[in-house]
């Protein structure tokens, strides 16, 4: 018999926690337990853009202005109820009524005003500012109770979708980022955190949308993905994101999904010999992504061609996959050779450790590929910090030819998020420059959203994809496990946000 | 006896002051932090910013200065990335790892001295021969794959324990302290035994053996006592092994220890929870070890009257 079942793991924690929210016992059997791989270092909404925070706090304890649903990336109303572009440089926002902070303090334009500037504060190093606005400079007005202008130095024609990742904080919240008991307006509320245990949550009585069905969330943190899988199989917890493919091995229980991902070789054309087209193009012919898809891959994942998944608007769908083609590939080598180019210069593919699963066999195959057809390839895996050295600007002046292996996350509804950085002459971890490209993105950048702007951000993927300045790989397939008894499927948003308001109980 | 240990707490402050010095440098040697703590899309002039704010573009030897004068103030620093104060972060995480050492460190020295006592006592007997293959799977299993295999056989298919985590109730602390266990409670039972085997054929037990005195008595009295020594020193290494980090328990298992927050302070380059964990360890550890000289000095009046 099974006797320590019932004195341990969900039961136990379950009780216990369900004697601080409402119902006592009764309830136990709808807290959510949810087990994640990396415990916060702090829980300020206004890191919400990790992962690790995102899922504790964005639209649980903390809400945004507007919604990105992340199947479709079309932008709803949250905290905003409307938006309209007064002008270029202006966006006036109106605000839901009846709505209030955990704390009781009242949602209204001066508590929204406070929360913006909390998170924009440049004293404050949050990540949203820095990931999703740092180049953007912009003030924001009280018109009245509900209403605010948010005005800018450039044009924003997607501020409401940039909204989406601004999360609405109390205004009693301490003024720096470091508050360690979060407050928002979302369906569930801060109980507390046990720095190395547990982050606990509860349903919110005074939520201004519907009351959902779990009484309250319980966070727990495990490294290991064998073990957070473990744990929803043996009851212990109700939901594991990102478990390793290795560990999704239960049909029943095991969700797929696109997971916002996307993985390419980054070729550094401003050193010879990946300044010439026909090598980077004979880079792509030589990789076999069909014998990698199944065996080092998921069997899910699908080949990239743009930087961005397809629900992003803007992702260009007639872009072809590079097809195996290691007869072109020489072909194209030779000609390069025969042209002038030193294609036997030695050149590093820089790989990170623990990127994505089986990264280093992935480049371990890549490299076999690539050496196959004739490059002088050198493969080196290294730690974070020194990927990131290497990845950023400012870059070595002495720096030799480099396949540095990368990869992106966007789900935030705009390629605007990816591309500056990642392609612009000035972007941050650009190591291309074309003057079409740069064009390409500001008027991309300056269109309204919609069809326009979509077809905008086509183009400057085409050219991209025409400069083959990337060896193109996959967009990547997460996996959760989900404990049946709840009705809840992962999706592209588990990759950085839970929600528990989502779960029903089966 | 008061003189000895007086001479190595100077000793052991000298050699701690060393380390933390050491260990400055060579953390700093790792990089800047800059780049692990802002997100990449960070822009160079934040970027530019953030290295201003916290000092790391200074030349070493300043910032060096910056954290002696700190610490002659009793600050340890906040940490980075947590934006607390380091001692408080490392001190919480230390009591996980003491509180694993102080339970599997008696067990595996009692249980260690008992078995081999017992294998020596009869050297090729049944029980000599399954104890010392015991003991050595035991010395040789890698602490992964027993902590999996535990896992899978006692949490998913008996469902007797918990898979992890670091509760109150005593049924989480089975297997972490078993996994823990296994490896210097096998390393254990070899010195032990090897030792007893030589304190076996020495004079004074075939002396005592000859005046008639119980078996009980030679074993547990006797010869016990003078095999100690070796086993206290491989006993005090283990401890000291623990209280560094128990990385792998602590990883599979979910506890919240001060050596998968020192492995964690390494790889996000949290310079002031590195110094201060080592600190705290190495303290620990020279107590340990002062603890190991008390010891001897207890068991072998030689050593005593030196």
């Amino acid at each position: 018999m099974k006797w320590t079942r019932a004195l341990l793991g969900l039961p136990i924690a379950a009780s216990a926690f369900a004697l601080m929210v409402s119902g006592g016992a009764e309830a136990a059997g709808k807290i959510v337990t949810v087990v994640l791989s990396e415990e916060p270092d702090v829980i300020d909404p206004c890191e919400a853009t990790r992962s690790n925070v995102g899922r504790i706090v964005k639209q649980n304890i903390t809400e945004t202005l507007t919604f990105i649903d992340p199947k479709t990336a079309k932008i709803s109303p949250k905290l905003a109820i409307g938006w309209k572009q007064m002008n270029d440089l202006t966006w006036r926002i109106s605000l839901r009524k009846g709505v209030k902070f955990h704390d009781g303090a009242d949602f209204n334009a001066a508590s929204a005003k406070k929360a913006i500037e909390r998170t924009l504060n440049p004293k404050s190093d949050c990540e949203i500012r820095l990931k999703m606005f740092g180049n953007v400079k912009m003030s924001v007005k009280v018109v009245d109770d509900y209403t605010i202008d948010i005005s800018t130095e450039k044009t924003q024609p997607i501020l409401p979708t940039m909204l989406g990742t601004m999360t609405i904080t109390g205004p009693n919240m301490q003024p720096l980022k470091g508050d360690r008991q979060p407050v928002g307006t979302g369906p569930y509320k801060f109980i507390k955190w046990v720095p190395g245990q547990e982050v606990l949550t509860a349903r919110f009585d005074g939520y201004w949308g519907a009351q959902p069905e779990a009484v309250g969330a319980r966070y727990i943190f495990r490294k290991e993905s064998a073990v957070r899988a473990a744990m929803v199989k043996a009851g212990e917890a109700d939901i594991a994101p990102n478990i390793a493919l290795q560990d999704a091995t239960d049909k029943k229980m095991d969700f797929g999904y696109f997971n916002s991902e996307t993985t390419r070789l980054r070729i550094d054309t401003s050193r010879a010999p990946l300044d010439d087209i026909r090598v980077r193009k004979a880079m792509n012919y030589a990789i076999d992504r069909s014998a990698l898809i199944g065996s080092i891959f998921s069997e899910d994942v699908v080949n990239m061609t743009n930087i961005v998944v397809p629900s992003i608007p803007g992702h260009n769908p007639a872009l072809k996959v590079w097809p195996y083609d290691p007869a072109m590939a020489k072909k194209l080598l030779a000609e390069a050779k025969a042209a002038g180019v030193k294609v036997d210069t030695e050149i590093v593919m820089l790989g990170r450790l623990g990127i994505y699963p089986n990264a280093t066999e992935a480049m371990e195959a890549m490299h076999a590929m690539l050496s196959e057809v004739g490059f002088n390839v050198k493969l080196k895996m290294v730690e974070v910090s020194q990927w990131v050295d290497i990845f950023t600007k400012p870059f070595a002046e002495d720096r030799g030819p480099v396949l540095q292996q990368g990869q992106h996350d966007n789900n935030n509804g705009d390629p605007v998020f990816s591309v500056f950085f990642k392609y612009a002459c000035d972007g941050p971890q650009s190591t291309t420059c074309d003057k079409q490209v740069d064009d390409g993105i500001a008027k991309a950048s300056a269109t309204a959203a919609g069809p326009a702007r979509s077809k905008a951000w086509q183009d400057v993927f085409a050219r991209i994809h025409e400069l083959a300045v990337d060896v193109q790989m996959f967009h990547m397939i997460g996996y959760s496990r989900v404990n049946p008894r709840l009705n809840f499927t992962p999706s592209i948003s588990t990759n950085s946000e839970v929600h528990i308001a989502e779960v029903k109980f089966n | 006896m008061g003189t000895y240990l007086v001479r190595r707490a100077f000793h052991s402050f000298i050699s701690l002051a060393g380390l933390l010095v050491l260990v400055f440098f060579l953390a700093r040697l790792t990089g800047d932090p800059t780049n692990l703590y802002l997100p990449l899309d960070a822009t160079l002039e934040a970027r530019a910013e953030f290295t201003e704010k916290h000092g790391f573009n200074d030349p070493i030897y300043v910032q060096f200065g910056r954290y002696l004068v700190q610490l002659s103030q009793g600050d340890l620093g906040d940490s980075l990335m947590k934006a607390r104060p380091s001692i408080d972060v490392v001190l919480e995480a230390f009591w996980v790892t003491l509180s694993l050492a102080a339970v599997v460190v008696p067990i595996a020295l009692i249980g260690s001295v008992v078995v081999g006592a017992l294998a020596a006592y009869r050297p090729g007997g049944a029980f000599d021969r399954i104890g010392t293959i015991a003991a050595l799977l035991g010395a040789s299993a890698p602490d992964f794959w027993v902590a999996i295999t535990g896992i899978i056989l006692f949490s998913l298919t008996l469902g007797w324990l918990p898979t992890s985590g670091y509760e109150g109730n005593i049924v989480y602390w089975i297997m972490p302290v078993t996994v823990l266990l296994i490896r210097p409670f096998g390393l254990l039972v070899q010195v032990a035994r090897g030792s007893m085997l030589s304190v076996f054929s020495s004079a004074f037990v075939k002396t005592a053996r000859a005046k008639g005195v119980k078996e009980r008595s030679v074993i547990f009295v006797h010869a016990l006592r003078n095999a100690m020594l070796p086993v206290i020193t491989v006993a005090g290494d283990q401890a000291a092994g623990i209280l560094n980090g128990a990385v792998i328990v602590e990883t599979i298992f979910g506890w919240p220890g001060v050596g998968k927050l020192m492995i964690d302070s390494i790889f996000n380059r949290d310079f002031a929870v590195l110094q201060t964990s080592i600190l705290v360890t190495a303290i620990a550890i020279f107590t340990v070890n002062i603890a190991i000289d008390v010891a001897y000095a207890f068991l072998d009046p030689r050593i005593r009257h030196n």
